[in-house]
């Protein structure tokens, strides 16, 4: 038991310390969950909008697809990535591999389809009336769209919610296409992995508080979020 | 204005809508009459270019409306008040402002709220809203969209009477500023009181016939009873009403008997039998022309015991306060 008390203790003193390992290792974590949730958002969500609007040949086999990639092994992800940066694959002249960037493209992989299937979900489930009487009142497909869009918000904030959260917490991927490299490609997951593997136990509890704090702190600003509209509605 | 011609809509195999002509004109009011099921909403969803027909022909003030951009661009002309309308999330006033929004300039919100009676609801959260308020919001949103074509598909169907008066006040409002208006509904009563021209729709099919014993007719001033002239019958009927109006003789009030009655009716007329047709569920229609053509509803041993055949001379008999004023 000695050990854990030991850990916390530690822990705490490196966050109470600002320690600026934990501080970079975080701000990296952050930085590269932000961009790769908006470009899996910008890519998502418009794809799983088509999916869930319009009607089209092959518009159930896609869906099938997108919901099989979501079960997909990460570690499978990071391969294919890994493959596809590599020197000698066919984006290999980039020089992304073992860059912050190359965790960037794993993630969107692994989070798009998240973003695309919640939102055709939530889309879908948008009374049919409100696409119908936006465009009686005369309105073009992009104000369509986005009326059928507020209706649906609470949905598509927790797709984008979801779709943070599968990215903040990936190891996998992670570690094959960044090499969890200190001050380069080492998140907050790798960081963990490592200082465990190594024993610093201290170390790995410090980093997974901060990961739960923002994790925490994301799901709170939703319920802000929420709860300001429900008081708009009292 | 709007016509529509030739149009047809199949689900599966069966046509919903086999409609040959329909043409809605600026400054009147059209009112499609027919049961539920009859396929008036899809008439009008066809309209209102938010459904493409399986055949037929589109045309808006003389241009055909064929591609999906034509269709996009008729409708900011084309607006169309659903039977269960929707208000989007927020207040009643952002509903309000939503074809200013869509469509770019267009007509002043509160002048129009408070012509529908709901200028006392603009802040409120409109998913809160009664049937009957949420029929007039949209009524609202609709005139707001300033339409050419306004369509109303059964704008009383919340029932309340501000909804059947906010109705009344958007046809009005609507007809001055010259917007052709068609209107479904299965009630005869506001189909007549409404609209210049009614339309019968039956299994998807215009139906030219028209529903029984109606007259249009101009009321004279005054109160209690009134004489006046339907074709060639004068009827007396009990009203303070006055002006233009429909008068209604239900067929089930009309007395058939083979010799004048002494009774309190103040309507007589002879006349002789032209038709007799079996209606089912114990029910004999009889048509009468007595100068103007008349339907009478009778029981088949009514007849019997009266002995009534094409060409019998017979006296129908019609109590001035059963004539309806629509």
């Amino acid at each position: 038991m000695d050990f854990l008390v030991e850990g916390l203790r530690r822990a705490l003193t490196l966050l109470a310390g600002a320690d600026p390992d934990v501080i970079g290792i975080a701000a990296l974590s952050l930085r590269v969950a932000v961009v790769a949730t908006l470009l899996a958002c910008l890519i998502g969500i418009p794809t799983g909008f088509v999916l869930g609007t319009t009607r089209f040949w092959g518009r159930r086999a896609v869906l099938t697809a997108l919901n099989t990639m979501l079960a997909f092994p990460t570690v499978v992800i990071g391969l294919l990535v890994w493959g596809l940066l590599a020197r000698q694959g066919p984006f290999g002249g980039l020089g992304l591999l073992y860059t912050w960037w190359a965790i960037v493209v794993a993630e969107v992989v692994l989070a798009a389809p998240i973003a695309a299937a919640l939102t055709a979900a939530a889309v879908q489930g948008v009374d049919p009336r409100v696409r119908r009487t936006a465009l009686t009142l005369g309105a073009g497909p992009l104000r369509t769209h986005w009326a059928v869009a507020r209706e649906a918000r609470f949905a598509l904030a927790a797709a984008v919610i979801v779709a943070f959260g599968r990215v903040l917490a990936e190891v996998g991927a992670v570690m094959i296409v960044g090499g969890n490299i200190r001050h380069h490609t080492r998140t907050l997951t790798t960081a963990v992995t490592l200082a465990t593997s190594q024993g610093d136990f201290g170390l790995a509890v410090a980093l997974g508080l901060v990961l739960l704090a923002i994790a925490l702190t994301v799901n709170v600003l939703l319920q802000l979020f929420q709860g300001r509209d429900d008081a708009q509605r009292a | 204005m709007l016509s529509a011609r030739d149009l047809r809509v199949t689900r599966g195999s069966r046509a919903v809508l086999d409609v040959s002509r329909v043409e809605l004109v600026a400054g009147t009011v059209t009112a499609i009459l027919g049961p539920n099921g009859a396929g008036k909403s899809t008439l009008l969803s066809v309209l209102a270019f938010l459904e493409a027909p399986d055949a037929g022909v589109l045309t808006l003030d003389g241009q055909e409306v064929r591609t999906r951009g034509e269709q996009r661009a008729a409708r900011q002309r084309v607006t169309l008040v659903d039977q269960a309308p929707l208000a989007f999330r927020g207040t009643v006033v952002e509903n309000l402002q939503w074809p200013h929004r869509a469509r770019g300039g267009s007509g002043e919100v509160a002048s129009t709220a408070t012509a529908l009676g709901i200028e006392g609801l603009l802040s409120r959260d409109a998913r809160t809203l009664s049937g009957g308020e949420l029929q007039r919001l949209a009524l609202a949103r609709a005139l707001l969209c300033r339409p050419a074509v306004l369509l109303l598909d059964e704008p009383t169907s919340a029932g309340d009477r501000t909804a059947s008066d906010a109705v009344e006040a958007a046809i009005t409002q609507a007809r001055a500023a010259g917007v052709a208006v068609a209107l479904a509904s299965h009630r005869l009563g506001e189909a007549y009181r409404w609209s210049d021209r009614v339309l019968g729709l039956a299994d998807g099919k215009l139906d030219t016939v028209t529903p029984e014993n109606l007259f249009r007719v101009v009321l004279p001033t005054g109160t209690g009873v009134k004489a006046v002239a339907c074709g060639a019958l004068t009827v007396h009927i009990v009203t303070d009403r006055s002006g233009a109006a429909v008068l209604a003789v239900p067929p089930e009030d009309i007395v058939l008997s083979a010799a004048p009655l002494s009774s309190s009716a103040r309507n007589t007329f002879p006349g002789r039998v032209t038709g007799i047709v079996e209606e089912g569920a114990g029910r004999l229609s009889v048509t009468v022309d007595a100068g103007t053509i008349l339907v009478a509803r009778v029981t088949p041993s009514a007849l019997r015991e009266l002995g009534l055949t094409v060409g019998s001379p017979v006296v129908l008999s019609v109590k001035a306060t059963a004539v309806r004023v629509l």
